[in-house]
């Protein structure tokens, strides 16, 4: 087996791990990426519903259970950028009081940070990944900067929607989205084609190889793809982690650094920190609490759809939408109903005819002629909005390793099991009647609604102050190997009703601020 | 005025897939390939036959537009390269005994109600059929659950009626493309991006 040495490996190149790695970088370390997938660049971003399901994850199966699954496959990415090379760029950020759940109203669990806390860390990654935005029309948003580039504009769908939400008296804001609503940085703008989901390659989008990859490397960091980490390693007395495992290209390789970064998503993560057990850690590495692998969440999405008299071109926009409303953003706002959580919505989602989230896709219950004419009907006058309902943290929502089957290399498969929370599902159920009745009030000539989705993973490798009761500290550090570091939506004790991935950047920057400045840690 | 490949493609939208001819790759449309009568490689001549018939069941025109030859170039291809939705909401790939399973069982429920395949009952019999299979109904039916098989099924028919640059058009919605579907794509060997 051959050595290597560096500074720090970075195990994943999606949002956290080519964020991690290029501030480390720039900051003077020598850093190695792992990517398990292949290499992949913007030129291989084909436009095709079809083509996308490429970007998807293809790795060694995920085993799924629990009434409410956590879709994997369709969460996840394989291959340089992750899933942020498919992530639709919806961009707000997470309240005060998604910071504060446990100590606010005595459900969930708390973060060991507050927003003041994030609020320098969301203000500079805007600038540097570029957010376009209003932030006076989000009357619901934070205390920050305001956003670097002027609001995405308002097409058809948007416009129809909104007369809802006005006629209910709520407010609707454009929507956050870290794309380019005018030229940025030398990246071009965007053509609001709703191509998003199979990946921008103009750079209108901000994914990691058009933001942190290049600046990775750039700064020195080395990029290795096809290679799979199988097992961290650590110090005979087992107080650190000395490197990792691979298996790729040159075979089974042994490589070393001072710092070992886990980027590799909410599931693979556990997975791996569990397949890594040895006699000072029997339990998986960082598991003394026996939290490794626990409150996985998946933020239940509310699907509202309808059918409108005049055209709504609903084709035209980004995939996540055009507008957001967050009115009912307190956790206790439907406390009544036995619901708890906050929730958003995203307004006016660009569509394609095919797809899981297509316009076929909607109504499963035609076929035949009655699908073709539906669709004939429905591709100028669909319309739809999203729900992103809070998963409150459950324990027994879990990774953990299969007991009997394993990959090619030997690594058990991750097994996870998510059953949604009865006041989350609550939730969900009080927006699909707030949602409808948004639509009817714009003037829908029909309404439905969606089962319920699986939107991002986080959990599984929660922060906290407290090591019996948490996997790393505030900073991504394990409490048991402190230069065993995780990033990711992972470390998210709470999902919040918001999109993850603004947050896991800011997590990601104020983490390689403190590594950095306690170098070596 | 010269048609060149690269238009053809850009208007096939789909784009090519590598199917065998008389024992050579070939780039085709699933459209073509249909045409041109390939030969299954994973399924059987049963199967398809089945399949086929749903699929006009699902989404009249389906077959046309090369449902079988789709399905059954992707099940040939590695699974990195898979296209097919089952990949979002099924089991572990691979996804061959799904199929399989489903078309033998919708076969099975056929010959034990009227005493042939699924292809060879009259129209408005399958019609009655699939609308059972989409509510759970069939019986005798050993295979995957009948409403997802419906699902799957009904979704990969739609790809390939909508989820082309022609199929979009014939909607009215621009295709928009930043990047057309290149040739060739999704063929057994192919690595998955390159």
């Amino acid at each position: 087996m051959a050595e290597d040495h560096v500074d720090a490996i970075v195990v994943g190149s999606g949002a956290a791990g080519s964020n991690m790695a290029a501030r480390l970088a720039t900051g003077g370390k020598r850093v190695k990426i792992l990517e398990a997938g292949r290499a992949r660049s913007n030129d291989h971003l084909v436009s095709s519903t079809l083509w996308a399901r490429r970007l998807k994850w293809t790795g060694e199966p995920v085993l799924e259970d629990g009434a409410n699954p956590v879709g994997h496959v369709f969460n996840a990415g394989r291959g340089v950028g992750g899933s942020a090379m498919h992530h639709y760029a919806v961009w707000p950020r997470m309240h005060a009081e998604d910071f504060e759940c446990r100590s606010r109203y005595g459900r969930g669990l708390d973060w060991p940070i507050s927003y003041e806390d994030l609020r320098p860390y969301y203000d500079r990654v805007q600038a540097e990944s570029g957010v376009s935005g209003d932030a006076e029309q989000e009357t619901w948003r934070p205390s920050g900067a305001p956003y670097p580039m002027p609001a995405v504009p308002l097409f058809d769908q948007g416009r129809i929607i909104r007369r809802g939400f006005k006629a209910r008296g709520m407010t609707t804001a454009p929507l956050p989205l870290a794309v380019t609503s005018t030229t940025y940085d030398d990246r071009q703008p965007c053509i609001w084609d709703g191509w998003c989901d199979a990946g921008c390659p103009i750079g209108a989008l901000a994914n990691p190889v058009t933001i942190d990859l290049p600046k990775a490397t750039a700064a020195g960091a080395a990029l290795a793809t096809d290679t799979q980490v199988v097992r961290i390693l650590t110090s005979d007395d087992g107080s650190r982690a000395t490197g990792v495992e691979v298996v790729g290209p040159k075979g089974r390789q042994l490589l070393y650094a001072d710092v070992v970064v886990l980027a590799a998503f909410a599931v693979q993560n556990p997975r791996l920190m569990l397949a890594s057990a040895t006699d000072h850690h029997p339990q998986g590495l960082g598991n003394s609490s026996d939290s490794l692998g626990r409150y996985v969440m998946t933020h239940p999405a509310g699907l509202i759809y309808g059918l409108f008299a005049e055209p709504t071109r609903p084709y035209m926009g980004a995939y996540g939408g055009q507008l957001v409303n967050q009115d009912h953003y307190a956790k206790d706002s439907h406390v009544r109903t036995g619901a708890f959580g906050s929730y958003q919505w995203m307004i006016a989602q660009a569509v394609k005819p095919n797809d899981l989230l297509g316009i076929a896709t909607t109504r499963v219950d035609l076929f035949g002629q009655d699908l073709h004419d539906f669709m004939q009907r429905a591709a100028q006058h669909f319309a739809t909005m999203t729900a992103v309902v809070e998963d409150l943290p459950v324990a027994e929502n879990r990774v953990q390793l299969s007991a009997d089957q394993k990959d090619a290399n030997g690594v058990p498969l991750a097994q996870v099991t998510h059953t949604t929370d009865p006041a989350s599902k609550a939730l969900w159920n009080q927006t699909l009647i707030e949602g409808q009745d948004v639509f009817k009030a714009a003037g829908a000539r029909e309404v439905w609604t969606g089962p319920q989705g699986a939107m991002h993973i986080m959990g599984g490798t929660i922060m906290g102050d407290d090591p019996d009761t948490s996997v790393t500290n505030s900073y991504g550090q394990t409490h048991d190997l402190p230069n065993l570091v995780v990033a990711g939506p992972g470390l998210f004790p709470t999902s919040g009703g918001v999109n993850p991935t603004f947050t896991v950047h800011a997590l990601t920057a104020r983490s390689a601020d403190h590594l950095l400045a306690n170098w070596p840690v | 005025m010269s048609y060149s490949r690269r238009q053809f493609l850009r208007d096939s939208g789909i784009g090519l897939l590598t199917f065998q001819l008389a024992g050579c790759g070939k780039q085709m449309t699933p459209e073509q390939a249909h045409d041109a009568g390939v030969t299954p490689q994973k399924l059987s001549k049963t199967e398809a036959e089945t399949l086929a018939a749903l699929g006009e069941v699902l989404l009249p025109g389906s077959a046309d537009k090369g449902l079988v030859e789709f399905i059954d170039q992707q099940l040939a291809a590695p699974v990195e390269a898979q296209l097919l939705m089952i990949k979002y909401v099924g089991p572990p790939p691979p996804y061959d005994g799904f199929y399989q399973g489903g078309l033998a069982a919708l076969d099975q429920v056929a010959r034990a109600a009227e005493g042939t395949t699924f292809a060879k009952l009259p129209a408005e019999r399958q019609v009655s059929m699939v609308g059972d299979m989409a509510q759970g109904k069939l019986e005798p039916w050993e295979g995957p659950p009948p409403p997802f098989f419906y699902f799957v099924v009904r979704n990969d028919a739609v790809d390939v009626c909508y989820g082309t640059k022609a199929g979009m058009e014939a909607l009215g919605v621009p295709y928009m493309a930043h990047i057309e579907p290149p040739s060739p794509w999704g063929h057994p060997g192919e690595p998955a991006d390159g």
